[in-house]
């Protein structure tokens, strides 16, 4: 292949069929069951992905936590000197999250910024500087007002700041179109939480039941 | 002082001092120069020499600051500038172009627009002339510790340790003029080894550079009386006298002078001779930054206003840059003509200098607000300057990754906008009531880490932590990722709670208790609820009470 088809296909932004997006590492969810449908086995990493779901305490936080845990305290490291880098943004969270149950986690909390803008729009933008600004490993963000438009400049300043951008949304938002390189939707089922691969650039929708089956389960319980 | 009671004295020869007077007129110089001496100070008459060599006062003679003050500030080129007198407005000075039309100093006010009818004329300001100063004395300061400010329009630099430094005088003349001129001013430069005669030669106009204290008398000597600066009395007195220079008046007989035109001029001549020490009122540097911004008629053009914006941060990095002082807090105000001047505070998560970083804060800010009117001056003020902290950059081998931009940067962006207030990190306090067992924190501090943060491991080891608990099988406390900001009481049907639907409780209950010692105490059993949704929520039976139950938190 000539050099010039071998660089566009390096980049993120194309999209081919089920081709090998594994390329890129994945980011292990900790739940391997979760990762086996994952294209790189795991987070799509310097992505946007999206999470939808109906209600909060889906498990939505529990699945982020593995990854969220390895992201900070990789960056948490003591030889890791001046440089910010391995903050985890949380952008309009709609409660609080909790620091004791953060650090049982396994979550530097040092390493953790909580944004609570009035705004919708400033959510977005908070969003958007925190994801290019390099600083951080991985930016939460709850927003109402969350459009394909909103999702293409998250995916942007993603790969610009090499950061980790999740957006969770009401299951509503399945009908829209998105940038987002894994849309996930969150259900509780009888057997724990349900997840249902909606989109998932170089892999293909799935359903995998019951991933998270215990209400304060830990990684490895 | 000089006292007539001291006279006798006089009559005594004053030593190594007068040799320079005694060559030129040896009968009355001996007869007066005997009196400074006399006055009560002996030793002085070998001190000044000594002291004279190891001074060198660079003059900075601002004879055009009426005008240059106002152009710095004025956003219009003003062509001159008046002031009144006796009722009279009269050119005071114009610019060249203004000069060569026929706007001479003196000329009236009316004369002058009859000559040029376009003429931009502006009345003289004293307290922008000493702002002006002021600012330049703040600027000075990098080429040298000792900064005198002499109002109306004289700076004092003394130099004799700068000079290795800056390449020696010529050098440092050449310099200190030209970042004058950048800054809109034109000076007149001389150098002596005393203050005064430093003074009086770039009054004078004259650019010599006198460095050996024994040339000062001979080149002073030459100096008309009127670059002295006295009275009009007195020098009217001393032309009537048919006296036209200082040297001159070094020949009269000292006594005589004193009780004509007062000690306090036969002083000055001392110290300008360098005889006497002439010990000087070192400038010294305003705490905080303040400077203003004049526009000529009102502006509303946001681009036009940040960009004058731009130019005050850019003074104010200069400010601070000379002081080796960061700020935290900017006040930005607008002035309005009708309306009451809008405030636009600015702050950062740590004392920052740099011009671009404010400039891009001011910008995140000035988007956001509603001017009410037209702006007719802005005002930058800054808040208490601190001590810069400087950090050691990596090297560029040293490793993996970007080039850290430290994480104040975005946490000073976000604040901009959203509020300091809502933007914050978070931290765990060893308590076991939930309400209290976490604060919120600053979102970075600029303290090391480890003091913090008392056990900075205590997060890696976290989960080997976890592992270790599950295989020794000791509690682990159920906590939830959610939490409320305060419990949320909860329904009760038939004396079960509910939140969507009856709570299945599926474990607990764990009970928390007491806090008398700071009145916030609690009674409450916690247990871990199921709702129909499939929603696991954390939730209390409250025990002092009715026995009411809540909803604390949510497993996410």
């Amino acid at each position: 292949m000539n050099d010039a088809l071998e660089q566009l296909l390096q980049n993120p932004r194309v999209w081919r069929g089920q081709s090998d997006a594994s390329a890129r590492q994945g980011l292990a969810t900790g739940y391997p069951r979760l990762d086996q449908h994952l294209p790189g086995g795991g987070w799509p990493p310097h992505a946007l992905t999206e999470i939808l779901l109906e209600r909060y305490g889906s498990g939505e936080l529990k699945l982020l936590m593995p990854a969220l845990a390895r992201l900070s305290q990789a960056a948490g490291k003591p030889r890791d000197d001046a440089a910010d880098a391995g903050w985890l943004a949380w952008i309009a969270p709609p409660f609080q999250p909790y620091p004791p149950a953060l650090m049982q986690w396994g979550i530097d909390l040092s390493r953790v910024l909580i944004v609570r803008p009035r705004q919708g729009s400033d959510a977005l933008w908070a969003a958007e500087q925190a994801l290019s600004s390099g600083n951080c490993a991985a930016v939460l963000l709850w927003s109402e007002a969350f459009d394909h438009a909103a999702s293409r400049r998250l995916q942007l300043a993603a790969e610009q700041g090499a950061s980790w951008a999740i957006a969770f949304r009401p299951p509503g938002a399945r009908r829209e179109h998105s940038a987002a390189a894994l849309r996930l939707e969150l259900a509780n089922g009888r057997t724990g939480t349900d997840i249902f691969i909606l989109k998932s650039r170089g892999g293909r929708p799935a359903a995998v039941h019951g991933v998270i089956h215990d209400y304060a389960s830990l990684p490895g319980s | 002082m000089v006292t007539p009671a001291k006279t006798p004295a006089s009559l005594r020869d004053a030593g190594p001092t007068s040799a320079v007077t005694r060559r030129r007129k040896p009968p009355p110089a001996q007869q007066s120069l005997a009196l400074t001496p006399a006055a009560g100070t002996a030793p002085a008459a070998g001190l000044p020499r000594a002291a004279a060599t190891r001074q060198l006062w660079l003059c900075l003679y601002l004879p055009g600051l009426p005008l240059a003050a106002l152009q710095c500030a004025a956003a219009e080129p003003v062509d001159a500038v008046f002031d009144e007198q006796q009722g009279l407005r009269r050119i005071l000075l114009a610019t060249p172009a203004a000069a060569a039309a026929g706007v001479h100093p003196g000329l009236s006010v009316n004369a002058a627009l009859a000559l040029v009818p376009g003429l931009q004329l502006a009345a003289r300001c004293p307290a922008r002339e000493q702002r002006s100063l002021q600012r330049l004395a703040g600027w000075a300061e990098r080429y040298t510790s000792f900064v005198v400010v002499e109002p109306p329009a004289t700076l004092l630099l003394e130099i004799a340790a700068s000079l290795r430094l800056f390449g020696g005088l010529q050098a440092l003349r050449r310099q200190l003029l030209r970042e004058l001129d950048s800054q809109g001013f034109a000076a007149q430069a001389a150098i002596a080894p005393t203050p005064l005669a430093a003074t009086w030669l770039a009054r004078a106009g004259q650019r010599r550079c006198i460095v050996r204290p024994d040339r000062l008398s001979g080149t002073l000597s030459t100096l008309p009386v009127a670059c002295l600066d006295w009275p009009a009395a007195v020098t009217d007195a001393l032309y009537g006298m048919g006296i036209r220079c200082i040297g001159d008046c070094l020949r009269l007989p000292r006594a005589g002078f004193a009780r004509r035109f007062g000690a306090a001029r036969l002083l000055q001549l001392d110290r300008a001779l360098g005889r006497l020490p002439d010990p000087r009122d070192k400038y010294s540097l305003a705490e905080r930054f303040c400077a203003d911004r004049d526009l000529d008629e009102e502006q509303a053009d946001s681009e036009l206003l940040l960009r004058l914006c731009e130019q005050l941060l850019l003074q104010l990095e200069r400010f601070l840059l000379a002081r080796q002082l960061a700020v935290q807090r900017l006040q930005f105000v607008f002035y309005h003509l009708q309306e009451p001047a809008t405030s636009l505070a600015l702050g950062s998560a740590r004392a920052e200098r740099s011009m671009a970083q404010w400039l891009e804060l001011l910008k995140i800010r000035f988007e956001r607000v509603a001017l009410p009117a037209p702006v007719i001056s802005i005002r930058l003020r800054a808040g208490r300057g601190q001590p810069l902290t400087a950090t050691s950059g990596r090297l560029g081998f040293a490793g993996e990754g970007r080039p850290g931009v430290p994480i104040a940067h975005l946490v000073e962006r976000l604040a901009a906008r959203v509020g300091e207030r809502a933007v914050h990190g978070v931290a765990t306090v060893a308590e076991h009531r939930p309400d209290y067992a976490w604060r919120l924190r600053r979102a970075c501090d600029d303290t090391p880490r480890c003091r913090t943060e008392p056990h900075p491991g205590h997060a890696h080891r976290a989960p080997q932590l976890l592992a270790d608990m599950r295989r020794t099988g000791s509690l682990l406390l159920q906590r939830p990722l959610w939490m409320l900001d305060a419990p949320a009481p909860l329904a009760c049907r038939d004396g079960r709670p509910c939140y969507e639907g009856a709570l299945e409780l599926r474990s607990g209950p764990e009970r928390i208790e007491t806090g008398w010692w700071d009145e916030a105490g609690i009674a409450r059993d916690y247990y871990v609820a199921l709702n129909p949704a499939g929603v696991h929520l954390w939730v209390f039976r409250d025990r002092t009470g009715d026995g009411g139950w809540y909803l604390h938190g949510i497993f996410g």
